[in-house]
């Protein structure tokens, strides 16, 4: 019995690859139709209302128009929305998924030049599962075991294309930072630098500060062969410190797991000391604490909408943290952090709506539009709006109604998902091609 | 001294227990309330809509119309327009009382690892009526739980049936021991390196253990009954050609086992096995090693079962379904771990839903939720954490729907009680409304102004 099901899963494994590499090879990228009319369905376009017997059209997978009088030329492929919930594709801030497990690289505390790319597995299912519980993007992170982890790679859900036709075009470049019990467990396990949170912060310090030095060494070769100094020697290549040298020069900002109230201020400070970008806290579960400053710092947070008690410094996390933190000025997105909570991204989102009283809107802006600005890409997702990447998820409920199913998902206007579909619902996966 | 301090300790506890059942009489029980005009989700008979309740002495004593019910005198009327009122919650597996912190391990008591076969823990002798977990899965209308130890032996303890109010664990633990579960998932094979390999490190390893566990108990039973029906033998007449003196005396007892002897009511049919597995293979498996020994079982997760449906069904044994979140089997569909318990009560399958957790066990309605959207009747998926569970651990005439007779075990929400967006206003348990403050809510306070 076991020996079948292991040959069968040998099959299926080889012929995933197999398939892999064939739409890698046909570069080409997959154009379904180049015109699309999702019409007559409920639309919920997160930035400005909700439109009742509206459509959407899709043009060369961007959205070209969205309302209640939307015209479309005959050689549209229309999709009928009739009794059915259109909304943007679901963004999850916060994932590691398809990373084959290779999500922490827990033998320094300070690792800046691992890229999530690296380890991407573009194959993996829960990318399969994920879009069909409505998610089009997500940002798949370095984990939390060190202060300064890897870099992110943010991808669309295409579930059944090559590993390059996944990847978010363009996406800003972002770097994992973490503090608290983490880094502190793993590190004071081993009798090792840093077991204390005075020890994570001081190892961040170090590190933000060598790479300032290597940052000057490098304006200064630079300065000289601008000066016409031919005998100029470059500075020896540092991939870790080069990453963090970036980061200080804007070329990416961070996502930073925290759960203290002490430790955002202390991490705001370090920010503005290094000059980086802080771009969100992520957990950020006593965000309720000092919401005012993480406001007025302009750092978003990703976070939970009801975990808790998992770890001491999750002890004092509550339901309400998402609204209270979104009242006081803060982007709130609610993220996964999980391969499983990232199938019903939607049904964490309504918890905000009975924990605060969010709007519908705001609800649904959490695990969209909010998530897309935490991530960096809400000029190209996030909302149904015009000029954005079609990137929706059609409903068969409302999506904030526990007995809301995903119907469809498109991604560049092109359908990944269709429930109706026999077999996995995958237009570009076939089990066993 | 020594012994006026024992005869003092006596006294304590004979009053101890004299007060505790006077608490249970009706003089110290809570006044009349009566939940009028809501839409009441009865589980047995369908729904009242402008409905009313009426609990006294901590139970049930009418259910009905709000015109029709006869309010008691001194009542205190509760306007509940607007509102859905339903049972308490029955949570059929989670470690609630047995973890706070989840990382901190001094704040865990839910599973021994230095062995597998563990039949004579009790977790109710660990069980914290104290822990705030409690409080934050009750505001959630959640009033009653199976407490069972974690699933990494393969009979990890004895399970509790717990209220989820009390003034002590005494209160809370309804049913000390009203279970054992018996794991057999794979997760109690011992194989996590070569290094720290022990018996068992494989399925086979563990089939075995369990069954000379069961055949151990069974020989310990024997040997106690013979005892017992020597010892109630009238003293034999001396035989003249009996040369040994000690066989006059009074028989000896056996030396008492305590992990065999907590199996003996087991094999006795007289408390059921709660029997986990989630692979065909080891269903089957687990289910014929239960039959070898006539085990009375309640099934449990087989979230993998697709191609045992009909004989799961034809089994008739009641099932704890998931958690329906476990991921699908390479090559299934998304659905196809979601679809189970639709596809299980079609085929007249009796089921209870669990949250398997602690912290999380308020959020156990959105599973019966969720279960719907793929096919589970509504009434049924209420069912599953109501009335099903109260009867499949024996408390169906107590616990699970608003009869009159029952446990005043009610929820007054906003709305649907399987519906995330719903707030849970008010709970009462055994018709007193219990308070809806927890640690959570007090952190709120503090800082939401």
């Amino acid at each position: 019995m076991r020996q079948v099901i292991r040959a069968w899963a040998c099959l299926a494994v080889t012929a995933l690859l197999a398939g892999g590499m064939a739409s890698a090879q046909s570069q080409a990228p997959s154009v379904g139709h180049n015109e699309v009319l999702i019409r007559n369905g409920t639309i919920l376009t997160v930035t400005h209302g909700t439109i009742k017997n509206g459509s959407v059209y899709i043009k060369d997978g961007k959205i070209a128009a969205v309302g209640a009088n939307v015209t479309a030329p005959p050689s549209a492929k229309v999709i009928d929305a009739t009794g059915k919930f259109v909304m943007p594709g679901i963004i999850d801030a916060h994932s590691h998924i398809a990373l084959r497990d290779d999500i922490n690289e827990a033998t320094s505390p300070v690792t800046p030049h691992m890229m999530m790319l690296d380890a991407f597995d573009y194959t993996d299912r829960n990318i399969y599962y994920t879009l069909a519980g409505g998610v089009t993007t997500s940002l798949l992170l370095h984990g939390s075991a060190n202060m300064v982890g890897g870099q992110s790679i943010v991808i669309k859900h295409k579930y059944g294309l090559g590993r390059d036709q996944l990847l978010f075009p363009s996406a800003p470049r972002s770097i994992k930072f973490a503090s608290g019990e983490n880094p502190k467990r793993v590190y004071g396990s081993r009798q090792q630098l840093p077991s204390t949170r005075m020890g994570n912060f001081a190892v961040q310090r170090q590190a933000l500060a060598e790479a300032q030095d290597y940052m000057r060494e490098w304006e200064q070769y630079d300065a000289k062969v601008k000066g016409g100094d031919k005998d100029a020697k470059p500075p020896k290549r540092d991939l870790k410190l080069e990453a963090l040298a970036d980061l200080m020069r804007g070329k990416m900002f961070v996502h930073n797991h925290c759960y203290r109230a002490d430790e955002f201020l202390t991490e705001i400070a370090m920010a503005k000391e290094f000059g980086y970008t802080l771009r969100s806290f992520e957990h950020a579960l006593e965000a309720y604490k000092v919401a005012d400053q993480i406001a007025a710092a302009g750092i978003g947070i990703s976070t939970f909408a009801d975990w808790w008690g998992y770890k001491e410094e999750a002890w004092d996390a509550i339901p309400w943290n998402a609204v209270i933190a979104m009242r006081h000025g803060v982007n709130v997105a609610i993220k996964s952090d999980s391969d499983d909570f990232a199938r019903r991204l939607n049904q964490e989102a309504a918890k905000t709506i009975r924990y605060g009283g969010a709007t519908e809107d705001e609800a649904l802006k959490m695990v969209t539009l909010n998530a897309a600005w935490n991530v960096g890409v809400q000029d190209r997702v996030g909302s149904l709006d015009v000029g954005k990447d079609a990137d929706i998820t059609i409903w068969n409920a409302h999506p904030l109604s526990i007995y809301a199913l995903v119907d469809m998902v498109l991604i560049d206007g092109d359908v990944f998902f269709d429930r109706s579909l026999p077999g996995l619902g995958t237009p570009y996966y076939k089990e066993g091609q | 001294m020594k012994r006026a301090l024992g005869l003092a300790l006596a006294l304590m506890v004979a009053t101890g227990s004299a007060a505790g059942q006077k608490s249970a009489k009706p003089a110290a029980a809570p006044g009349a309330i009566v939940l009028r005009g809501g839409r009441i989700l009865t589980v047995s008979h369908g729904v009242i809509e402008n409905g009313a309740v009426v609990m006294e002495n901590g139970k049930i004593t009418a259910v009905g119309a709000a015109g029709s019910v006869a309010v008691p005198k001194g009542a205190q009327i509760v306007d509940v327009r607007g509102m859905t009122v339903y049972p308490g919650l029955i949570d059929s597996e989670s470690r609630l009382g047995l973890t706070e912190i989840s990382a901190e391990q001094m704040t865990n008591d839910y599973i021994e690892p230095s062995d597998e076969i563990f039949p004579h823990l009790h977790v109710w002798e660990a069980f914290h009526a104290e822990s705030q977990l409690i409080p934050v899965t009750r505001v959630n209308g959640i009033t009653n739980a199976i407490v069972a130890a974690g699933e990494t032996d393969t009979l990890p303890g004895q399970s509790s049936f717990i209220q989820l109010e009390g003034q002590s664990a005494k209160d809370m633990l309804l049913v000390r021991d009203i279970a054992l579960p018996l794991n057999f998932t794979g997760e109690q094979r011992r194989n996590d390196s070569w290094e720290k390999a022990k018996f068992p490190f494989t399925r086979m390893g563990v089939a075995a253990q369990l069954r000379q566990a069961f055949i151990d108990a069974r020989d310990y039973q024997r040997k106690w009954a013979d005892y017992e029906k020597k010892k109630s033998e009238p003293p034999q007449e001396e035989k003249k050609d009996d040369k040994k003196d000690e066989k006059k005396g009074p028989p000896t007892p056996p030396k008492r086992d305590l992990k065999l002897e907590a199996l003996v009511p087991y094999l006795d049919g007289k408390k059921p096995i709660v029997l986990a597995a989630e692979e065909p293979g080891d269903i089957e498996t687990a289910l014929e090693l239960a039959k070898e020994f006539n085990l009375r079982v309640i099934l449990n997760h087989v979230e993998h079962a697709n191609k045992l449906l009909d004989m799961i069904a034809a089994s008739k044994l009641p099932v704890i379904i998931g958690p329906i979140y476990a991921r699908p089997k390479e090559g299934e569909r998304y659905d196809s771990v979601y679809r189970m318990p639709a596809e299980l009560q079609k085929r007249g399958v009796k089921l209870a839903f669990a949250s398997y957790d602690a912290h999380q066990s308020r959020n156990l309605p959105y599973a019966a939720g969720y279960a719907v959207a793929f096919g589970l009747p509504y009434d049924e998926a209420l069912k599953a954490i109501t009335l099903n569970a109260a009867e499949i651990w024996g408390l169906g005439d107590q616990l699970g729907s608003l009869d009159v007779g029952k446990t005043a075990n009610v929820v007054v929400a906003t709305g649907d009680p399987l519906d995330p967006k719903t707030d849970v206003k008010q709970v009462y348990i055994q018709g007193r409304a219990v308070s809806m403050e927890t640690r959570q809510t007090r952190l709120r306070d503090q800082y939401m102004k």
